[in-house]
Parts: C-alpha cells; structure tokens; sequence
C-alpha cells in the first residue's frame, strides 16, 4: 500500500510540492483574494465594511491622475528595462566569456552582491549627500570646471529615481543572463569564428538569440520590481513623483483600504499582463 | 485593587513633588517596595512616532516605576495604521489629536478616568476649555479639547465639555511654522505667503502629511488674499478644490525642491542646503542648528500652526496593567520628561512641574522667551544656544497664544485626501 | 596563455565602472560614517572621528537597533531554512510533472511577479478581518517566503535542468532505494547550489522592507527600524552599521572563498572519489 502511494508520481510529487503550496495558498492566494474583496467594500475614515460597490474603481478611473500614474509607471518600467537590460547584459558577458577561472567568476560575483546587505533606505539616503546641490557630484564638476551652477536635476528628479532603480536592481539582470550565457557550448562560437564571423556578428547572430531566455527572465524581474516599487520612488524623488505602488501606499497610510485595493487589483491585472506577454517568449522551466 | 492602587500613588507624587526639591523627587521617587514587586514584571508597549518614543524615557520608567516600557518608533503614517487596524499590537499609543480624531471611533482605545489623573487640575487649558488663557480665542481645526473628552467609559463620540473621561493624556505641543536658513535668505521673512514666493523657487519644501500640509496650504493661501475660508479647519470641497489648485500650479512651475515625511527629511533638506524655507518642526531646527548651521523658526504675522500628541489606553489594557499605565501617565505628567521634551523645543501639557526638572536659565529661555543667561544644551549635551540668544517666537503665552489653527481632519477629509494624492502625483 | 584581445579591456573596464557604480553609496556611507561627533547625515564632514561607531554599540535616542537586528538575523534564518527545505522539496517534485503542476507553476511566478507591498496589504488585511495577531515570525514569515520561494524555485529549475539522471539510474541500477539515491546522490550533488539559495534567501530576506511594512506586528524588524528612525534626528550611526555591514559581508565572502580555494586543493591532492559517496 504505502509503495503504491509513494510509487505514484502524482502523488509523491505533491506530498513533495505541498509545503510550497501550502505557503502559496495562504500568503498569496488568500490574500489577493482578499484584495480582490476588500476592494468592492466601503470605507469610513478609520475602518472599512463589507459591501459591493463599484465606487472605488469608479474613482480610479474617473480621475486623470490615475492614467498619468500608470503612465508613468511604465515610464520607469520602461527606462529602467532598457538601462538595465545594456549594462547587465555587458557585465554578463565580460563575466561569462572573458573571465576564464570559475572562481574569479563566482569572486567578482559575489562582489556585485555585497552592497545588498546594507539596507535599501541606507543606501537610498545616502544617495543624497551624493547627488545634492552640495553633494560630491556637483562640487566635482564645479571645481573641475565642467559647470557653473550646481545641478538642480541630480536629486529629487526622475533622473534620480530612474538611477536608483539601475542601481538596485542591475544585479537581477546579470544574474539570469550570466546563467544562460554560462550554458552555451562554447564550441558554438569556437564554430562561428572558424567560418569567419565577426565579434560582432557572433554576438548577433549566436550569443544573443541563445541568451534571449536570460534576457526575458531579466526583463520579468526588473519588470516587475519597478512596477511594484513605492519606496525608491518616494525617497529619490522627495515624494514629488508617484507611481502606482505610492498610490496605493498612500492609500494605505490614510487607512483607505478599499481604495487601495481597487488600485492594487488594476495594478496585479497590468503586471500580470505584461508578464504573462513576456512568458510567451519563454519557458522558462526549460530554459534556466 | 485599582481602587486602593488609585489613590496610593497618586497622594504620594503629589506631596512628595510639593515637599521636596526637583532632584529630591528624582531620587525619592521611586514606588513602595510590595508595589515595585508587583510592577516588575509588567511590560507595557508602546508605539509612537520618534518625536517622543524615546529610549531615556523607557530608561527613566525602569528606574522610578519599576516597569517595563517597550517603544517602538515608526513613522507617522504606521502610526494612524497601527492604532486603527491593529489594536493588539499596543498597550499605549503615543499619537496626535487629529489621528484621535480618525482612531476614536474604532473602539481600540479606552477613555481615562481623570480623577485617578494627580496633576489633572494643573494641564494647561488648550487641553481642558480649549483657552490658553480665559481671554484667549479658540483656533481653527481640530484643537484638541474638541476631541479630548467623551461621555464616559464607554462613549464613542466626543464630549463639548470636561466630563471626566479624557481620550488622550496630552504629552507635548508645539506651535509651528516656517523655517528658514537666515544666511541664505539675507532680509526680513515676516509672512506665510513666502513659502510660494518665487524668489524660492526649487528651494522650498512642505510636508507629505495630508492633515498637517493642507493647514499649512492654507495659511498660505489664507495670506495672500486668494482664499477667505469660512473655517480652515472644516473646509468645503470648492476649498479643498482651490487650494490645491494654487500648490499644484506652483508645484509644476518647480517650486519645491521635494516634500518631506519624515522628521530625519526635513533636517537633511535643510542642512545641506536644499531648501531654504519649509514647513518644519521645532526640534528640526534645534537638530539643523546643533550642527553649527544657522536656522530660525521664523514666527510670522499670521499666527502659528499647531499640534499636540497625547497617550491613549488601548482597550485592551485592565487590572495591573492598567494600574502600571495610570502610574506611567501620572509619573509623564509630574515633570521628568516634560522637562526633558521642552529642553528639545517643545511644550509640556503640565509646565509647572516640568519647571522642577529645568534649571532656571533654561525655563527662562524655552518658556519664558528670556535671554539665555549661560549656554543652552539639548538633553543629549549638544549646544543649542548660547548666553544672550532668545528662543525664535518669544514665550509660551506669546507662541501659543498666536496659533491660528490646529492639524485637521475635517468632515470633508476623505475628499481631501483624494485631492492630497493627486497633488503629490501631478 | 592566449593573449587577451583588446575588447577584454574595454569590457572590464566597464565591469569596474559598474562595480564603481554600485559601490558609490556604499563608499559614501563609509566616509560619513567617521563623522564627527557634530555631523549629520550630509557632507560637509564635519571633523573625523570614531564616535558613531562607539555609538552604535550604545542606545539610540529612538529605536532598538539591535533588537531589530537580532530578529531581522533570525527571521532571516528562519526564511533561509524554509527556502532550502521547501524548494528543494519542489524542485523534486517538478521533475515529476505531477498533474496540477502547472497551477503550482503559474502561482509560484505569479508569486515572484506580485508587487510587495500587495503581498503586506493582503495578508495584514486577512490577518486583521480575522482578529489574529500579526507578528514578524508569523505574517511577516510568511509573507517574505512567497518572495524567497519562487527564487529558490527557480535555481531549483536551472539545477535540476544540469543534472545528469544517470547519476541516478546508477545508483538505482545498484539497488539503491529513493530514499537513499536522494540522500547519497542527488543532495551531494546539488548541495554547492543550494549555498546558492540559502544566500538568496538570507539576503532577501533581510533586507525585505515592503512585505513586512504590515506585517510586522508589534516589533520592528531592521528595515523597518531604521526607517522608524527616520522620524526623529537620524545620525551617522545608520551609516556606521552599513559600513560594518560591509566590512562583514565581505568576511563572509573572503572567509567562503578561502574554503572553495583550500576544498579545491584538498581535492586535488586527494583525487577525486565519486564512489565514497554510495
């Protein structure tokens, strides 16, 4: 009896899946569920009831603000996409094919990882002193006579913002693209090569289509860590910019709830899209 | 128990503070030894932002009452959220009286008993009548008397007068308004209408905090003429709608270099020079000027904008507990960290006994706005002021007799909460 | 050796830039952490002194640092463990291709793809309609392993997807049971990825603010605290523990790299034994 039961894969595989889904269904399932809910319910100034209204999402869509936000939103999914994308795919490359031993791989890796573990808003704050009228950044230029005037749009910009978002989140694009690099045989460039291509055209025509589900895993990462990011935002931008994930924690602060959830089901549906879009490229069970 | 605890402690205060010197009273403070047996072992938690959830507080309780105090600091929006949603996660709630406002009606606090209060009689009378003074007139929005009482034990909505069942015990005060950096801007800045003036333009900031910020709109918007509000602190919509119309058309033109949540933003836009007039809070200034950069806490012809926090007993809280809580809010208000928070730049709910804890050149300065007659130290040893200076705005009476309008949550706040969030976003 | 060609130059200059990059806060951080005793949190330095390092040992005026470091610390073992354990645990049951595991499959990206601060609003929402009590090492635990999950997941995929079955067939072909081709094989085998995980999810583990914003409960873990620090006069000292922060983080790692490198050698004197393991 009990090798009949454990000699079933379907049901091996799921005493072996259940603790993942167990986790799954309580603090993701349930809780957008939840979300879902909660975001047809009322408010009162300090607590929320049960109900089925539309008013939340009649508000979300009825206020401009709301499209300018999503706008932006992907503004920054977008400029961050493609910075990231450049310098993650370079550094994946120079670590993937022009550093020979593993060790010094896994080494200059692991350097890349470090300043991850000081907290996000030490190192958000300390962009400041960087970036600010005063900061490093300006008193460098001016005394090297590159400007006169500090530069006002370092700090408390989009540019700001856009450069804490590269910043943080590079690594999540290096990470998928070196593993899929690491993957090619290296005897397919060794080939490319012996019939006379180009660097160039090696890299175009061999190293990049073999690298597109790196790339794409990149892409869901930074995506959606954009996408769903409220604090970078807030602190680069002195609370002068918004996306959607402050529209929502602002929600949240004021203790409007269903607002917030109204808000936060568009914003699951968006992301979910967009990467749902994305996993059409790629399997990603395959591929990494 | 409760009944023979009551007047135990709070008879023993009393005459004890009357018989002796302030540093007696330190030291001979320091509760019965049945009773510190009792207390040791109770834990209280408290929450609050980090203006006053102070670690030498917790220190100080340990070392007179015998309890455990538990602070945790967050920032103002965890505040509202914690009291409101999560009333298990507290035993006391250090807050302000228009987050009161907003968390009364959720049941998580419960009222207090002002009879088993000792130094009642003696909070000033913003917290009691509403009147600093008899004369004095009430300002506009959510003054905390408003929303300082209710019926009675139970009562869920707010009470017009003194009924003997208080919802906050008011710990500190303040009246604000601008802060400038006087060696950036070199002539005279005597008015509200300032802050949007375009001479400072991407130097200035405001704050993200809807209920406080709004009031600051409108004390701008109120000065150059744009807007005659019926009530500041009640809004209408059309208001509501006005005023941020005036902030986002200046927000666009780039006025603001940022707008600042925190208490910590607010110190470092202005310490390093990003902006030169802001919404600001007395103990920013203190920290900006104890880093040798010259700010003043520049008081205007429109009056002040004000504020007060106060402790409230999570409904949860009964037997020792409780008894450990009245003990903590008698000890807060007989002296010791009035003292130690109007050191800082704000105000006790019970000055005279804070003045037991000060020396006199340091009443003097922070309350009576005299010249400092020696060198002005913060509770932590920075230097704050030197012999000769005088506290920006003068003295209690002439600071807090001059407040135009308290932080609000108005009728119309949802709205405007709505319109807050498309300001910040626009 | 085969000479390097001159794009290797170029491309590493470009890595050390951008390891430049990411280490311009850090380096920030490290020369404002000596501030002097009068400093703040923005340059000009205002003296040079070993004062807030003194003074992160000592009490803050606000917050609990080491309290919030101790339970940021054992969440982040209580996170890392689980990861290791439950993706481990998955990893082996896709190979399965049991019926259902799509479902699973999609969850577990939908669970890597969710915006945080949904994941704290959800459950702090659940948790509060049901009267329980939120706490780091319940929601807050819960809430940071559907971000450590899928990831561990997902280097479960890229392991599994390298590795040779007939390992395995081997052992089996010996008479080996499941139970002991799983402990004496494959675990070995995959043991140097699960290192891998074990780091990921520490890490993100403990520098996870959004999904514990509401989760939390009645103490603070470290993201939190300092953030709550933020309400009252912040001091260099935030900027002294992300100074010590570093400095330890690369002991770990020198300390690891000193281990890969004397394994190696050992190894190497050794031979390798392959046959030991069964």
């Amino acid at each position: 009896m009990a090798s009949r039961l454990t000699g079933n894969r379907h049901v091996l595989g799921w005493i072996q899946a259940l603790p993942l889904t167990v986790v799954l269904v309580g603090f993701l399932i349930a809780p957008i569920a939840m979300i879902v809910a909660v975001s047809f319910w009322g408010a009162t100034e300090f607590s929320i009831y049960p109900a089925f209204q539309f008013d939340n999402y009649e508000f979300l869509f009825s206020s401009p603000v709301t499209y300018r936000v999503f706008g932006a939103t992907l503004k920054y999914a977008l400029i961050t996409w493609a910075l990231t994308l450049v310098i993650g795919f370079t550094v994946a490359y120079f670590l993937a094919f022009h550093v020979r031993s593993l060790t010094m791989q896994i080494a200059l890796f692991l350097i890349c990882t470090i300043p991850f573990w000081t907290s996000n808003i030490i190192r958000m704050i300390s962009w400041i002193p960087f970036l600010g009228r005063n900061g490093i950044a300006n008193q460098t230029l001016i005394s090297w006579g590159v400007i006169d005037e500090p530069l006002e749009w370092l700090l408390y910009s989009d540019f700001s913002v856009i450069l804490a978002f590269v910043h943080l989140y590079t690594l999540f694009m290096v990470v998928p693209i070196f593993n899929t690099m690491m993957r090619i045989d290296k005897s397919l460039l060794e080939a490319a090569r012996d019939n006379g291509a180009s660097g160039f055209q090696t890299l175009v025509h061999v190293i990049i289509p073999l690298t597109k589900p790196g790339i794409m895993i990149g892409t869901i990462f930074v995506v959606t860590l954009v996408m769903g990011d409220f604090i970078t935002v807030r602190f680069m931008s002195g609370s002068q910019r918004a996306n959607v994930g402050r529209l929502i924690s602002n929600d949240i602060g004021l203790l409007q709830y269903p607002s917030a959830a109204a808000t936060a089901v568009v914003l699951l549906c968006t992301v979910l899209i967009v990467i749902a879009t994305l996993l059409r490229f790629v399997n990603i069970r395959k591929e990494l | 128990m409760s009944k023979l605890a009551k007047p135990k402690v709070g008879y023993s205060r009393r005459s004890l503070l009357k018989a002796s010197g302030a540093a007696l009273a330190a030291s001979a403070l320091p509760a019965p030894m049945l009773w510190a047996q009792d207390t040791k072992d109770i834990v209280l938690r408290q929450f609050g932002t980090g203006v006053s959830n102070l670690n030498d507080v917790a220190n100080k309780v340990k070392e007179d009452l015998g309890f455990t105090l538990e602070m945790t600091a967050l920032d103002s929006d965890s505040v509202t959220q914690r009291a409101a949603t999560q009333p298990d996660s507290f035993d006391i709630a250090d807050i302000e009286y228009w987050i009161c406002k907003k968390v009364w009606p959720t049941g998580n606090l419960q009222a207090m008993d002002t009879s088993r209060i000792a130094n009642y009689d003696k909070i000033v009378g913003i917290f009691r009548d509403g009147k600093l003074t008899p004369e004095s007139t009430i300002a506009q929005g959510t003054a905390p008397h408003t929303v300082g009482f209710v019926d009675g034990p139970g009562g869920t909505s707010f009470a017009t007068g003194e009924t003997g069942w208080m919802t906050l015990i008011p710990t500190i005060y303040n009246a604000d308004t601008l802060g400038i950096r006087p060696d950036l801007i070199d002539r005279p800045i005597e008015s509200w209408t300032e802050l949007l003036n375009p001479e400072f333009r991407g130097k200035a900031s405001i704050l993200d905090i809807s209920s406080i910020g709004i009031m600051d709109m409108a004390m701008v918007c109120e000065a150059m003429g744009e807007i005659q509000y019926g009530d500041k602190g009640n809004m209408t919509r059309e208001e509501i709608d006005k005023t941020m119309a005036i902030f986002t058309e200046a927000k666009r033109a780039g006025q603001f270099r940022a707008f600042w949540k925190t208490f910590d933003e607010s110190v470092n836009l202005m310490a390093s020079g990003e902006v030169v007039i802001q919404s600001m809070w007395s103990p920013a200034i203190t920290a900006v000027k104890s880093r040798g950069i010259p700010c003043v806490y520049q008081p205007l012809k429109e009056g002040y904008r004000s504020w007060g926090g106060g402790i409230g007993l999570s409904s949860s809280l009964s037997g020792m507990e409780l008894d450990a809580a009245y003990d903590y809010i008698n000890w807060y208000l007989s002296g010791w960290v009035g003292g130690y928070l109007m050191r800082q730049g704000y105000y006790s709910a019970v000055p005279e006994t804070s003045k037991n804890f000060m020396s006199e050149n340091e009443w003097g300065y922070w309350f009576e706005g005299k010249e400092a007659t020696d060198v002005i130290t913060s509770p932590t040893g920075d230097t704050l002021a030197q012999a000769g200076e005088v506290r920006d705005g003068g003295s209690f009476f002439d600071r807090m007799g001059s407040v135009a309008c308290w932080n609000a949550v108005m009728d119309e706040n949802q709205y405007m909460v709505r319109k807050w969030n498309e300001f910040i976003a626009a | 050796m085969e000479r390097r060609p001159r794009s290797f130059y170029i491309l590493a200059a470009f890595f050390a830039l951008f390891v430049l990059f990411l280490y311009g806060p850090i380096l920030t951080i490290g020369i404002l952490s000596f501030q002097g005793p009068q400093g703040g949190l923005t340059f000009p330095m205002n003296g040079v002194s070993l004062h807030w390092f003194r003074d992160l040992f000592q009490e803050q005026a606000v917050g609990d640092i080491w309290g919030a470091f101790r339970r940021s610390f054992a969440l982040g073992l209580m996170v890392m463990v689980t990861t290791v354990v439950v993706s481990v645990m998955a990893g082996l049951a896709f190979r399965k291709r049991f019926f259902g595991s799509g479902f699973v499959f999609y969850a577990a990206i939908t669970s890597l793809v969710i915006p945080s601060i949904l994941i704290s609003l959800g459950v702090g929402l659940i948790f509060n309609q049901f009267g329980w009590r939120i706490h780091w090492a319940t929601s807050g635990f819960g809430s940071q392993l559907t971000w450590t999950l899928p990831f561990g997941l997902l280097i479960m995929f890229a392991v599994f997807n390298r590795f040779d079955k007939s390992y395995e067939e081997a052992a089996r072909d010996q008479g080996a049971t499941a139970w002991q081709t799983l402990r004496f094989v494959v675990l070995p085998i995959i043991a140097p990825s699960l290192i891998g995980v074990a780091l990921f999810g520490f890490t993100l583990s403990y520098d996870e603010f959004a999904r514990t914003l509401l989760t939390a409960g009645s103490y603070n873990t470290l993201p939190l605290e300092i953030f709550g620090m933020t309400t009252n006069v912040t001091t260099p000292v935030i900027y002294a523990l992300g100074t010590l922060t570093t400095l330890f983080s690369f002991s770990i790692i020198g300390v690891f790299l000193l281990a890969v490198w004397v394994m190696g050698k050992r190894r190497a004197n050794k031979g390798s034994d392959p046959g030991k393991a069964v």
